[in-house]
Parts: C-alpha cells; sequence; structure tokens
C-alpha cells in the first residue's frame, strides 16, 4: 500500500511537471502610444484663433480631424514586414485657446502587447482605406469611429477622410464672416485622396518587453495647403487659393482634395 | 372616561390603517391589490418589444439595462401621456410633444405649468431613439433615461418633484400592476423615477419612422418615384454644385435621420460681429452653458428634417415660421460670429429652386407615423 501510494505520488508530480512544460510563454511585448500633434507653421494649432494665411490674409479655423488608418512598425527600411498597430482611428485636433492643455498634450492613441523588438519605421495612413471605405456609418455602432455620419459624403460613396473649416478675412475688413461667403470648407474623400507616409525615426523604435514607449507625430496643417499644381495656386505663393477654392466637394475639385490629403506625408514629422 | 378615549383613539387608528392604501386610488383594480404592497401575484411575463424600421435605417442601440419590452413602451406610453407627472395634474409630457406636430407643440417656445415660457421650441421626439451624441438643443444629456428625469423637475415646465410624483405612482389604480408587468418589481415601494424614466425612454424609442413618406416609398418600394420638382429639390439638398452648399453637409442622409448629430452655431442669432468676445453675446448659449466653453456659446442640436413640415416653427428658439424663412435663412448665410459653422454660406436661390427644395421637403412628410395609433395618448 505504501509503495502504490508513493507510486502515485510520483505520477501526479510528474505530469504536474509536464503540464507546466506544456503551457506556451506569451511572446515578449511592449505597448506603444502614438500622440498626434497640431501645429500651424511651427507653433502649436488652436481653432478659433487668427493665424496669418498669406500676409495680407488672415484665417481662423473652426475644424482639423483626420482618420489614420493602418499604422504599423516596420521593422526593415524596405518595409517588407510590418507589425501593425492600429487598423483605424480619428484624430481631432480641433482645441481652443480654452484647451491649451489638450492642444499641448496631443491626441493618443495607443497599442497593446506589440512584440518586442527593435523597429526600423513608422507606416501611418491618412484617410480610411479602400476596404473600410466600402462600408459606411451604418455598418457601425456608435461607439465605432467609423460609424460618424458627419464624416461620410453620400454623393462620394466615401468616408470624408479629413476636414479643415474655418473663415478666411478675403476682403481684408477685419471680420470672419462666413455670411459674406469668406467659409472655408475642405472636406476631402474618395478612395483615391488617401495617403500613406513611412516615417524613419534618427534612432530605431526599441519595443522593450512590459515596457511602454510614446512616439509623437507633429502635422503641420500649414504645409497642408501648399500647392504645387499652379492652376490651384493663383498668386504664385505656393499656398492654395482659398479666396478662389474655398471648398472641394465636387469633381472639379477632386485634384486639390488630393493634394491637400498628399501633403499630409509633407507636413508629419516623428518626433 | 379614559377607557372610552382609549377605545375611540384605536377605532380612529384602526380606520386609518384601513384607509391608507386607498389614498389616490378607489377604482377598478382588485382590492387585494390596492391594500397590499405585494405585486407577486400579478403575472410577470415579459415580451420583447419588436421595433419596425423602415428599410436602410440602421438598427437602434437599445441600453442592455432598459431592454423594450411591449409592457414596458406601454407604461411609458400612459406616464408620457399623464398629467400626474406635473405639481397641479395639468401637464403631461405630451402637452410640449404632441403627435399632431410630429412630437413637439407647434409653438415657438412651450410654455409650463405656471404660465410661463420657456425659451426654446420644443423638440421632435421623431426618432430620438437614435440621437446617441446628446439630447436636448444643448445636448446636456446623453440617454433618454437621463433625459425623461429632467422635465418634471425643471421650474419652468411640470415644476414638481419626483418623491411627489412616486409617492402618486404608487397610490394610482394603475401603474402598480403596470410596473409590475412592465419591470417586474415585487411590491408598490420599487416604484422609483428610475423605472418611470425607463418605461418613458421605452416609449420615446418606439417612435420611429413610419416608412410611409413619399420619400421612404420611392426608396425602399418599386414603382414609386419622385416627379421631377422633387428630384430637382432632392439634388439640390444632396449636390453641392453651382454654388448650393448642399444640406446634406449637416442633414446627412446617410443613415436617413437627417442630422449629423453635432451642435453647431447655424448664424440664428446676430451677436454683432465676429470679435470672440461677442460670443458673450448670445442671448440662450446652448451648448455653450453645457460645456463652459465659449467657443460653444450658441451652438445646439442639428435637428432631424423627416416630418419637417409638421413641426413649425422652426430653430432651437422658434423664431423662424415656415419653411421658407428657413430656406431663406440659410440661402442669405445668416449672422457670422466667431464660431458660426463655415457650412452655412450664402448662395443663390431661384424661386423654381426654392420651390423644388420645398417640394423635396414635403416628401419627408410621415402622416402614418403622427396617426399611428401606438404612439396616441391612451387617456382619451
Amino acid at each position: 500500500m505504501r509503495k502504490f501510494s508513493f507510486l502515485l505520488l510520483f505520477a501526479t508530480l510528474f505530469i504536474a511537471s509536464s503540464c507546466d512544460d506544456d503551457t506556451p510563454k506569451p511572446e515578449p511585448a511592449g505597448d506603444i502610444q502614438i500622440t498626434f500633434k497640431g501645429n500651424y507653421d511651427g507653433e502649436t494649432f488652436y481653432t478659433q484663433k487668427a493665424y496669418d494665411y498669406t500676409d495680407d490674409m488672415p484665417v481662423r479655423f473652426s475644424a482639423f480631424n483626420f482618420f489614420v488608418a493602418n499604422i504599423s512598425l516596420l521593422e526593415q527600411e524596405d518595409a517588407t514586414e510590418e507589425t501593425e498597430l492600429i487598423d483605424i482611428d480619428f484624430i481631432d485636433l480641433g482645441f481652443d485657446e480654452t484647451q491649451t492643455a489638450e492642444a499641448e498634450a496631443g491626441v493618443t492613441v495607443s497599442a497593446m502587447k506589440v512584440p518586442a523588438g527593435t523597429y526600423r519605421g513608422l507606416k501611418v495612413g491618412f484617410g480610411v482605406p479602400a476596404d473600410l471605405n466600402r462600408t459606411n456609418p451604418v455598418d457601425y455602432g456608435s461607439g465605432d469611429v467609423l460609424s460618424k455620419t458627419s464624416h461620410y459624403w453620400s454623393a462620394w460613396n466615401s468616408y470624408i477622410f479629413s476636414k479643415i473649416e474655418g473663415v478666411a478675412d478675403v476682403d481684408g475688413d477685419g471680420q470672419f464672416e462666413t455670411s459674406e461667403g469668406e467659409g472655408l470648407t475642405l472636406h476631402m474623400g474618395t478612395d483615391a485622396t488617401y495617403t500613406e507616409r513611412i516615417l524613419f525615426p534618427s534612432s530605431p523604435i526599441v519595443v522593450d518587453e512590459d515596457g511602454s514607449i510614446n512616439l509623437t507625430l507633429n502635422i503641420d496643417l500649414k504645409t497642408l495647403f501648399y500647392m504645387p499644381i499652379n492652376e490651384y495656386d493663383v498668386n504664385n505663393d505656393e499656398l492654395l487659393d482659398i479666396e478662389t477654392f474655398n471648398g472641394t466637394h465636387t469633381d472639379s475639385e477632386l485634384l486639390i482634395a488630393k493634394q491637400l490629403m498628399r501633403n499630409f506625408s509633407e507636413a508629419t514629422a516623428l518626433d | 372616561m379614559n377607557k372610552w378615549i382609549l377605545s375611540i383613539l384605536a377605532l380612529t387608528m384602526i380606520f386609518l390603517a384601513s384607509c391608507k392604501d386607498d389614498d389616490g386610488g378607489g377604482g377598478t383594480i382588485d382590492d387585494d391589490m390596492l391594500s397590499a404592497d405585494d405585486l407577486t401575484d400579478i403575472t410577470y411575463d415579459p415580451q420583447t418589444y419588436e421595433l419596425v424600421v423602415p428599410c436602410d435605417f440602421p438598427e437602434m442601440e437599445i441600453p442592455s439595462d432598459n431592454p423594450m419590452t411591449v409592457d414596458g413602451v406601454e407604461l411609458g406610453r400612459f406616464l408620457f401621456y399623464d398629467p400626474i407627472l406635473s405639481a397641479d395634474s395639468t401637464m403631461s409630457c405630451s402637452s410640449c410633444h404632441l403627435p399632431s406636430g410630429s412630437f413637439t407643440d407647434n409653438e415657438a417656445v412651450s410654455i409650463g405649468i405656471d404660465g410661463v415660457a420657456g425659451t426654446r421650441s420644443s423638440m421632435s421626439l421623431l426618432n430620438v431613439g437614435y440621437f446617441y451624441t446628446g439630447l436636448f438643443w444643448d445636448g446636456r444629456v446623453t440617454t433618454l433615461e437621463e433625459q425623461a428625469l429632467l422635465p418634471v423637475e425643471d421650474e419652468i415646465e411640470l415644476h414638481t418633484t419626483w418623491p411627489e410624483v412616486e409617492v402618486k405612482l404608487k397610490r394610482s389604480e394603475i401603474y402598480p400592476t403596470m410596473f409590475r408587468k412592465a419591470f417586474g418589481i415585487e411590491s408598490k415601494e420599487e416604484i422609483t423615477k428610475f423605472l418611470a424614466a425607463k418605461a418613458i425612454a421605452q416609449f420615446e424609442r418606439s417612435l420611429v419612422s413610419s416608412g410611409q413618406s413619399k420619400f421612404d416609398q420611392a426608396r425602399c418600394e418599386p414603382g414609386v418615384f419622385l416627379d421631377p420638382l422633387e428630384l430637382e429639390g432632392f439634388e439640390l439638398f444632396t449636390f453641392e454644385e453651382n454654388e448650393h452648399p448642399g444640406c446634406t453637409h449637416c442633414h446627412k442622409t446617410i443613415a436617413q435621420l437627417f442630422t449629423d448629430n453635432r451642435f453647431v452655431n447655424n448664424g440664428i442669432t446676430d451677436v454683432g460681429g465676429t470679435a470672440v468676445e461677442n460670443l458673450e453675446n448670445f442671448p440662450d448659449k446652448g451648448l455653450g452653458a453645457v460645456t463652459g466653453n465659449i467657443f460653444d456659446n450658441g451652438k445646439f442640436r442639428t435637428p432631424s428634417l423627416r416630418n419637417i413640415a409638421n413641426s413649425a416653427p422652426y430653430m432651437h428658439d422658434g423664431s423662424l415660421n415656415t419653411l421658407e424663412e428657413v430656406i431663406d435663412h440659410y440661402s442669405s448665410g445668416g449672422f457670422s460670429a466667431a464660431n458660426s459653422d463655415a457650412n452655412v454660406m450664402p448662395f443663390p436661390l431661384t424661386d423654381q429652386e426654392k420651390a423644388a427644395l420645398l417640394a423635396f421637403l414635403r416628401t419627408l412628410d410621415d402622416d402614418a407615423f403622427m396617426n399611428n395609433p401606438a404612439h396616441q395618448n391612451p387617456f382619451d
């Protein structure tokens, strides 16, 4: 009987120890926060603040927001291997001067359990990728970023990827008057305007096991307005002529929308 | 003598005790039910309320802690129409939200039980269950359950207190049974303002478009078409061409609700210019009074345009009497302020185009919704 007891105990311990070995160990992983901050001509961006657009035309913005998508870490500079962090999110940088802390803090999106390792680059998409752009807000619950009816334009069958709204003092009378047609409603969308940007920091992005890192992306709103297409830059000052082209909603304005979205690449810098 | 006094006292106490449960009652319900707090003899068998919505409408999000039931919606309908919710039992929710006005009162501003006028026009409750981004004109609450609590204690609306209403509900002939059937309470004492608000919210969620408007029929039923004028209006409404800004910037059609669920300054109030300090001049600060942010002053919810022709007058302050005036307002560009919505800009409009826009808006008329027996006053 005693021998039997010993055997039973031995067998139990053996099974228990072998079970331990079968339990898969979690892959080493850490967390990443990506913070988007808005600037205008190098300074912290605020809605409702008057900025010089051109020397003789101030502008006050009321909205600056956009979707970001397919945010990935790149193991190599050739972008052959990507570690996806965030499929889609919405960034609203519309903070006014009563919200200085929020504006300076920016908007942060998080990715958890990112495989630990050393990465060379960060890819960020601006807009809604084609596969998601085939859906519409009705397909999503109210808490989902893609449920925003305010950012869907039925005439395009597309999400509005980015909205830049404001008022320019076009007539120079010191008043910013939507009632005088000085409003600015730049709404960009359709698959053709989706833009991706790959950023390579000066030093690699290192994700440590159980660690947390923050990457900051500064986006300069004024840079979005640089317009190499002469047709839309009648003043030859390299900026979009917002007096003439104060909206981007029709087919004929698609080229402007494309360029504005393309400019997100140039306007985005990784701290 | 002492014995005689004691006897009278004892008889009086017995009499009072026997009267206690009859307060506010007197009626048709079984005496045992009235005299006892215990409601467990009444069957509680909740049946899911099947919400029928028109084609292409989104699925309504129902809070998990307040599922819609047949008895819950019915209780909500009774409470919605019952003046028991006001201090002097003269007004109910329906006093400002009448079916015949698409659940508005068709007044510029509403007047409460004391004859005091409010500052805002009552909002239509049509499809209110879909509005997830803030209720009331100023977005001060986010759920219908929260919303339903407020008018009862508002000094210029029903001007009573919930404890008083709760007492009346507990003493009522009908409500203990209805609360039992709706929520499974076991005693009258479990009747609370929160359950009342849940029931009203359930009824409000049932106030959905009928699908019988011409616009919905043209979308969903074969062989129904908009006429050329209505179609011209739809195109003006929807597409931004020839300097027309497109009404759908704010009155979005994608979810069929004709609102973007945002809060904007649509230029209805002249505050004296576009300097930031002029934002203090809004007589009604709207969202700004809720957030405390000056740049939110004068911002109000974008209302749905469904059944809009039946919910005049228009704007948060009821300052525009007709749809013609509304169209003229937007065509003029309204008044500029520092926080004016950039999408509200002046645009040219011919008489023909105006007629077309009006014709299109009338395709959103929904008489079947207003006449739906399930939405009517149960006390009539």
